[in-house]
């Protein structure tokens, strides 16, 4: 590399880097003083109506008494699941019998972009937190991540084995240094920047149900 | 102009200071059920705030850790020495992607640096897609709260804006349909952007991630669709490991909101995976930025401010914001930590910022990482006076008072004077010299006699 390459940008960042260092190291305080972790809490005597009332804050569903072969009709959507054009379903959850089931274009989309018209999107979460009605999920793929935003109506199907108490005990269950993109999910899209009045449904979905099924 | 000047406007609406008030302090006291639902609150800040002082004393370890496990994922690092770098830096990634249109999500950092204003005057067109910030935005104001943004403002205003902007029928207030026509434009703005650009809750240096949290899922559409995406941080933003997370997460959204947790938690490592349509490979950039953290970091007095994690809290609590609205305060970050943040940026400029404040301790009291943050506000002042910033009439009065207050005598003296002067003159004279004090109330009537006189007579007449 000639003396003039060398001048280029990547040189300007070493200097900021190597600059922006020296200064934390100077200023570095002494180290903190030692302090108590807090132990992971128990699991509350009844999780499912925890779950349920966690969820319900954050504007989801949560559906206790349904079955992995009729979950599809204990939904409260505007329309039978069957009557949507668009569906995406995460591998291993589709009900074909209940009309859920990849089609239109959650079947045939090449690009995240064409899944905007996408009605009903159904994924299966790793695990579900009780104290808070999140479910961590890792997308298959760009197209499954899209899917679960620009979807109307969003299902999560999880397991009663699954949950855990609270994000303690969520943090080492994952493989965050192996998973380029994973997500929380905990509720429909909202927001309440008009005055404070709550509205499902500001960018990705409208609804969102978490379905507990027995393992 | 200081924080009184520029809250006049907005303390003239009695009705708007009125519900602003309420509505915050309702959102305080969400905070509060939501932080009695656990029983190891207390013990959850002390964990953060630990977390926290930890990591102030370890930042080049951390930050070279990150780099590294980013690196490997897939992501490539750079790095701002300030405002003016960073800007540089996002805007030439964009240039050499040759990108035009960027959604942005929430983030005070870009805020702070100025970023919106550096970009359009290139060219590029920057959508802020967070409702709140969208409004701000075609208000061409700054955020006035940082979870927030548009809370001074109601729905009147906002459904005239709309009408202006989107076309909405005039007269439409209803929060619902404002907030559908603002979906329809902005899903049109995220399916056509070519690059997002987010802000960063926390950075986990053990495996070189990054979290960000939003309700609306703004920030996820715009990371979901384009091929590029920037992530902006701040240096003070790095946790050591990924279990570091669960207590700032569970800290988050209940101090912010009063909510169990943000709807989306979403975990960035890599570039987002191909989506096989062609054209060049998705990529993930992340700028750490020091613009003045550094600087922060080497003050003892104010470096635990670096711990702050930006839920808003502090100002939904504090009795003169929630009284006087964001924009009185004439800095990025409003309310109490933007006043112990802001005269570290430019004291001269916010000088006055810690005297917007009470000192009644509640911002303190509700932090979640125990920030102190009104004994900063204190240190503040007391800096503030050495360094020369107090206006030359205060300077002046405290220097009389200290003479006059460390001088029996003639401190008997001036307040005899004072008392006999002051009952003679009329009371919107005397109102005139109580300053910003005395705009909207009145002193209390001088009593003829001194608390020293007052208290003898009555030992006289004690059987």
């Amino acid at each position: 590399m000639s003396a003039r390459e060398k001048t280029g940008r990547k040189v300007d960042g070493d200097d900021a880097r190597s600059e922006i260092l020296a200064r934390l190291e100077a200023a570095a305080p002494e180290p903190g003083e030692p302090f108590q972790r807090v132990p992971a809490p128990a699991m509350p005597d009844d999780p499912t109506s925890l779950l349920g009332a966690r969820l319900g804050q954050n504007g989801g569903v949560l559906v206790t008494n349904a079955s992995a072969t009729d979950w599809p009709t204990h939904l409260d959507l505007p329309a039978s699941p069957a009557a949507f054009a668009h569906v995406h379903c995460q591998a291993g959850t589709a009900l074909p019998e209940h009309g859920v089931a990849s089609r239109g274009v959650g079947l045939e989309a090449k690009a995240v972009h064409d899944l905007s018209p996408l009605d009903l999107c159904v994924l299966e979460a790793e695990f579900s937190v009780v104290e808070n009605g999140a479910s961590w999920h890792v997308p298959a793929s760009a197209l499954e991540r899209g899917a679960a935003l620009l979807a109307e109506h969003l299902v999560i199907l999880t397991r009663r084995s699954r949950l855990v108490a609270t994000l303690h005990q969520a943090y080492p269950r994952m493989t965050l240094g192996h998973t380029g993109f994973g997500w929380f999910l905990s509720g429909p899209s909202k927001t309440a920047d008009i005055e404070q009045a709550l509205v499902l449904g500001a960018h990705g979905p409208r609804t969102m149900h978490l379905v507990l099924l027995d393992d | 102009m200081g924080h009184v000047d520029r809250a006049r406007d907005f303390v003239a609406n009695t009705e708007r200071t009125t519900w602003h008030d309420e509505v915050l302090w309702f959102v305080r006291a969400k905070r509060d059920a939501a932080a009695d639902t656990l029983p190891e609150w207390e013990a959850l800040r002390d964990e953060a705030a630990g977390i926290k002082r930890d990591v102030l004393g370890r930042l080049p370890e951390l930050w070279r850790r990150f780099e590294q496990e980013a690196t490997a994922a897939g992501a490539t690092v750079h790095w701002a020495r300030d405002a003016a770098e960073h800007n540089r830096i996002v805007h030439e990634l964009l240039r050499t992607h040759d990108v035009k249109r960027v959604v942005k999500s929430k983030s005070m950092l870009t805020e702070e640096c100025g970023l919106n204003p550096h970009l359009e005057a290139q060219g590029i067109e920057v959508v802020d897609t967070d409702l709140g910030e969208r409004i701000v935005q075609l208000r061409e104001e700054a955020p006035s709260h940082i979870i927030m943004p548009a809370i001074h403002l109601k729905r009147g205003e906002i459904g005239d804006l709309f009408h202006q902007e989107m076309g909405t029928p005039a007269g439409l207030d209803d929060p619902d349909e404002l907030t559908a026509v603002a979906r329809r434009d902005l899903r049109a703005r995220f399916l056509a952007a070519e690059a997002g650009i987010t802000g960063v809750n926390f950075a986990v240096a053990e495996t070189g991630s990054f979290v960000v949290v939003t309700n609306e899922g703004n920030a996820d559409l715009g990371t979901a669709l384009p091929r590029l995406h920037i992530a902006c941080v701040g240096l003070e933003k790095i946790v050591p490991t990924a279990n570091d997370l669960a207590p700032f997460l569970r800290l988050l959204a209940r101090s912010a909101t009063g909510q169990p947790i943000s709807t989306y938690t979403s975990h960035f490592r890599a570039p987002r995976a191909d989506d096989g349509n062609g054209g060049p490979p998705p990529e993930l950039h992340v700028v750490i930025v020091d613009n003045g953290r550094s600087r922060l970091l080497a003050e003892p007095a104010f470096r635990e401010a670096l711990a702050c994690i930006r839920c808003g809290a502090c100002l939904n609590t504090c009795p003169v914001y929630r009284r006087s609205g964001g924009h009185s305060y004439g800095s990025t970050v409003p309310g109490p930590i933007g006043s112990v943040l802001a005269p570290s940026q430019d004291p001269a400029r916010h000088a006055e910022l810690p005297h917007a404040c009470s000192l009644c301790g509640s911002c303190s009291d509700v932090c979640p990482v125990r920030v102190p943050l009104h004994h900063q506000l204190l240190t503040w002042r007391s800096h503030l006076a050495e360094s020369g910033h107090h206006p030359r009439r205060r300077r002046l009065a405290f220097r009389i008072a200290a003479r006059v207050l460390s001088n029996a005598g003639l401190y008997d003296r001036a307040t005899r004077a004072g008392r006999w002067i002051a009952r003679r003159l009329p009371s919107r004279w005397l109102d005139r010299l109580g300053g910003p004090w005395t705009r909207s109330r009145a002193l209390p009537s001088i009593p003829a006699e001194s608390f020293h006189q007052a208290l003898a007579a009555r030992e006289e007449e004690r059987p």
